[in-house]
């Protein structure tokens, strides 16, 4: 008898086939993809405009002109990322030009973004007679006071509407961007930064190690809630969302800072780091391309968790009104408009309060299964 | 190990310096100032200042200097006479304004810390023992959506299903004392401080309390799957001491080294639970200040905290030291 | 009448009909002082069997799907658990190959071996000066301070004793050594051997050595097991075994032990083929 062969497996691939193992990670992946095709296609779900026109014999898509560039983003770079996944195989054999690819697209995207005229259009197409035309699932925009305030749900209005006549299905489908954007960017400027800082404390140590460790001190111990009034006030804008952003991603990228430390200080004890060194491989290479790849999997663990977090804190920014200001729709926005009438308008803090649950859910699944698919003393089923 | 100590209490101080620096700065870039505060008139129906008065109100809190001589004088203020300064809004002394509401602050993120701790570890113990079982399966499904609900949601739902409102009405929605509270005796006040601050704390203990449950079964896995849990057994020592001397002595390490730094986590969570809930302790007070650009507040309030949070890694330092022999004699 | 009979074991792991078992019908018996060798390589299902003694392994993976394992006359796999307790550690103790993890790190070694003192000796007043006997007896030199010491403060070659010390305390009636040098440097393995050597003569304890290195088992086993995929392929006396290996299996294990003043210019390696 031969002893097994033995299976050749690599390690991204086998984290990805345990992930996918665990039924709960699962679901929660595909309800952020879900709550992803949302968010793009809020304009279409949501919108005063119908997405097609027949009127006087000519067609229009009364959709498209009025939309704001963050939505374009969501709109086409949601797809993007599908089609990056799709094609992945022959984009990461040659990395070098998938790479160059994905930028060019995106340069293109942005600069097209940076001239193009976003046409704000208070009327709403529900009035307007025509010969034909397809209105959105939900036929109002967030920011118009259509109805009467304090409707509970209804067809019309499935989630109701607010203190001022908005709809709030409309608001959340608008509001899931929010959420999901500020998530995102805020965590990946927290990865950024913490796993910078993290390796270089880990890896070079001495003094180097000191200074960073105080560093983590000091933002660890730094009111958060004063960064973020001065950072507000700083813009005159109303749009405050790149400036909350920024300031939770300036605020929590201590944790993985302090993960990355420890991670590196184990790693660059082993002998594949003092290996790599003896090759005469320089200090970058060593950092990125030898001892990075095996501190990847808490990295990722941390990051998925930080992006529930990330998002539980813009709410509860918003909540304390120092967040997203009206109109722009944010779900912890109107979670802070609920609590003077929750009395009588459950509505109000139903809707955004279970969004938000189920999408910091999601996340949570998705961070236990990535944690247990990486554990490297799980046994290999 | 002494030694290592020390060094770590004399880092703190270039710490402790960055944030009080930090903090010092940003209060002044901040655009707002107290003068605009107090000399704007308006809700409380005296005039509004005129310029000069104004400026007079600027020169009298140094705001006029550059930022770093207004720092060097405030931290020569407080490093050598201890003195946090008179807060400027209502000419209290800062220690004064602190203190008074230290206690409430202090007890709600007491008792959170000590409910969280006394809760999570049997739960995490339980659902490692019984892993893969229903009772692993119904606490770590339990813990996951209560981790996941925002704190304010929490507060929200508990206000309006138990607290005032429509539905029950067994704990009252705000406050840390009902308003004839001066009225009642001892015994009665102390009871009534406790219903009032039932579902804060219970706000503030389930988000914590699911993190420790978690990192407590995964800790207990871990010291179960090591050798020593063999040899225990192997030796003929019943399966309970086991489990509850020899693994969970060695799972409870790092769960106790995490104590010490959740205090401060809790300290800041206050914040939020503080705003639902109309106490009056010291995130409301952070939060009037920074509003009011009371600098002086502010920078005490920052002062205080960080100085607890500072301690409370000292503190896990030193208790990793004490509870694990392999650090202390190495 | 033997002291530990093994009739027919079979052991599997995971659900049923996975994989080969891991224990495949298995028989032997060990007299009371006597010396066993079970010798086989990694995979071979000689620590499987060892564990299953005491009904060591965690129950789940693993299932006891045929045979009888009779301690003294008792039928173990049946045994209920309290009685069960009482034999693991008095009747039959164990060893482990890694000393350094079987020992609980924060606890003192004293304690560590208190406990299986205070657990099957209740008789014992003076712990202590057993303690010290014990760890006398195993070679530590000033036991009286090395009681309080935790074991990540000793050498490897010192954890190894004082898991001996431990194990023998309860005066077992057999003792199984899973790998004991495995994980110790060649110098410490000798004294480790020697040690054990020693304890044998002192007492009537039978010992069940589970190795896979040939080399310790000539100067020390009365009677050698091969254990190879499960199965025992072959059984005898040491020295006829070493002289006249009959099975394919042994007969490669044998010439795998480098020999003194043998030029050799590859090691040898067992071609599977060859073997069933």
């Amino acid at each position: 008898m031969n002893p097994p062969e033995a299976i050749h497996e690599s390690y991204t691939r086998r984290i990805w086939r345990r992930f996918h193992a665990d039924t709960m990670a699962r679901n929660g992946f595909r309800t952020i993809i879900v709550l992803f095709i949302i968010a793009a296609l809020a304009p279409f779900l949501a919108n005063s405009h119908a997405i097609v026109r027949v009127a006087h014999g000519r067609v229009t898509f009364p959709v498209f002109p009025s939309l704001e560039p963050i939505e374009w983003r969501f709109l086409l770079y949601v797809p993007l990322a599908g089609l990056a996944w799709l094609l992945r195989r022959r984009l990461l054999t040659r990395p070098w030009r998938g790479a160059g690819l994905l930028l060019a697209v995106i340069v293109l995207i942005e600069i097209w973004l940076a001239y193009h005229h976003v046409v704000n259009d208070p009327s709403n197409d529900r009035d307007r007679p025509a010969t034909f035309k397809w209105m959105p699932l939900v036929a109002y925009s967030p920011l118009e006071t259509a109805s009467e305030p304090f409707l509970p749900p209804s067809w019309t209005h499935p989630c109701g509407t607010d203190s001022t006549g908005r709809d709030i299905a409309a608001r959340m489908l608008h509001g899931a961007r929010t959420s999901l954007s500020i998530g995102f960017v805020a965590q990946s400027i927290a990865l950024s930064v913490g796993v910078t800082l993290g390796s270089l404390a880990g890896y070079y140590r001495r003094w180097l190690d000191i200074v960073i460790c105080r560093l983590i001190e000091i933002m660890d111990c730094f009111p958060p809630l004063l960064l973020v009034l001065v950072a507000i006030s700083l813009t005159e804008s109303q749009n405050h969302m790149f400036y909350i952003m920024v300031v939770i991603g300036l605020t929590t990228w201590t944790g993985v800072a302090r993960l990355v430390r420890g991670e590196f200080l184990r790693l660059s004890n082993l002998p594949f780091t003092l290996a790599a060194q003896a090759g005469g491989a320089g200090d970058l290479r060593v950092i990125v391309r030898h001892i990075l790849p095996n501190a990847l999997g808490p990295i990722l663990v941390v990051g998925t968790f930080g992006v529930a977090s990330a998002i539980l804190l813009e709410s509860s920014l918003s909540f304390l009104g120092f967040g997203m200001q009206a109109p722009t729709p944010s779900w912890g926005d109107i979670l802070n408009e609920s609590r003077l009438y929750i009395d009588f308008a459950w509505w109000l803090a139903f809707f955004p309060g279970f969004a938000i649950l189920i999408t910091i859910m999601s996340y949570n699944f998705v961070g236990e299964g990535l944690r247990d698919a990486v554990d490297p003393r799980l046994r290999i089923k | 190990m002494t030694t290592y100590l020390i060094r770590r209490v004399l880092l703190l101080i270039p710490t402790f310096f960055g944030i009080t620096l930090l903090t010092f700065l940003l209060v002044r870039e901040a655009p707002g100032n107290i003068a605009l505060v107090k000399g704007g008139g308006g809700a409380t129906g005296s005039r509004p200042m005129t310029a000069e008065q104004r400026e007079t109100l600027i020169k009298f809190y140094g705001l006029d200097k550059p930022p770093l001589v207004g720092y060097a004088a405030w931290l020569q203020r407080f490093v050598f006479h201890l003195d946090l300064g008179d807060s400027w809004l209502d000419d209290r002394p800062v220690v004064t304004k602190i203190t008074e509401r230290l206690g409430l602050t202090a007890s709600l993120a007491g008792s959170a810390l000590l409910l969280s701790y006394l809760i999570a570890i049997p739960l995490g113990v339980i659902a490692a023992i019984k892993r893969g079982q229903f009772a692993d399966r119904a606490i770590s499904f339990t813990v996951f959506v209560l981790y996941s609900i925002p704190t304010f949601a929490a507060a929200l739902l508990l206000i309006m299903l138990v607290a005032g409102g429509d539905y029950l009405n067994l704990l009252p929605m705000y406050g840390a004392n009902s308003i004839n509270a001066s009225e009642m005796g001892p015994l009665a006040w102390t009871w009534d401080r406790i219903k009032h601050l039932i579902l804060p704390v219970i706000c503030l203990t389930y988000a914590s309390l699911s993190y420790i449950s978690r990192y407590a079964r995964v800790s207990m896995l871990d010291a179960l799957a090591q050798d020593f849990v063999r040899t225990a057994r192997a030796k003929g020592l019943p399966e309970r001491l086991v489990i509850l001397r020899h693994a969970l002595r060695n799972a409870l390490i790092p769960v106790i080294t995490v104590f010490a730094l959740e205090l401060p986590v809790l300290i800041g969570g206050a914040v939020i639970i503080e705003e639902i809930f109309s106490l009056p302790g010291m995130g409301q007070l952070m939060f009037q200040s920074l509003e009011a650009h009371d600098d002086m507040t502010t920078m005490g309030i920052t002062v205080f905290v960080s100085i607890l949070t500072l301690l409370g890694y000292l503190l896990a330092d030193i208790l990793y030291v004490v509870v694990d022999p392999r650090i202390r004699y190495e | 009448m033997a002291l530990l009979r093994v009739d027919n074991l079979g052991i599997r792991f995971g659900a049923a009909g996975e994989a080969a078992p891991a224990v495949d019908g298995v028989s032997f018996e060990i007299a009371a002082g006597e010396t066993v060798a079970l010798v086989g390589e990694s995979g071979s299902g000689k620590s499987v069997t060892a564990l299953a003694l005491t009904r060591l392994l965690a129950s789940p993976p693993a299932r006891y799907v045929s045979g009888r394992i009779e301690f003294e006359g008792r039928e173990m796999l049946q045994l209920p658990e309290r009685e069960l307790r009482a034999l693991r550690g008095s009747g039959i103790a164990y060893i482990f190959q890694e000393p350094s993890s079987s020992l609980n790190p924060v606890f003192t070694i004293g304690y560590q071996i208190r406990e299986a003192i205070n657990l099957h000796r209740p008789e014992i007043k003076e712990v202590t000066g057993e303690i010290v006997r014990a760890l006398n007896t195993v070679g530590i030199r000033d036991p009286e301070k090395r009681l309080n010491d935790y074991p990540h403060q000793l050498s490897g070659g010192m954890q190894q004793r004082v898991m001996i010390a431990m194990a023998l305390a309860c005066r077992p009636r057999l003792l199984v050594a899973d790998e004991p040098t495995t994980a110790l440097d060649v110098t410490i393995q000798k004294q480790i051997m020697d040690l054990l050597k020693e304890l044998k003569q002192q007492s009537n304890m039978a010992i069940l050595l589970i190795t896979h290195n040939f080399g310790l088992v000539a100067d020390f086993a009365d009677r050698v097991l091969v254990m190879f995929h499960g199965r025992i392929v072959e059984s005898g006396a040491t020295v006829e075994v070493l002289r006249n290996p009959r099975h394919p299996y042994t007969r490669a294990l044998i010439e795998c032990v480098p020999k003194l003043g043998q030029k050799q210019h590859r090691l040898k390696v067992i071609d599977y083929a060859g073997i069933e």
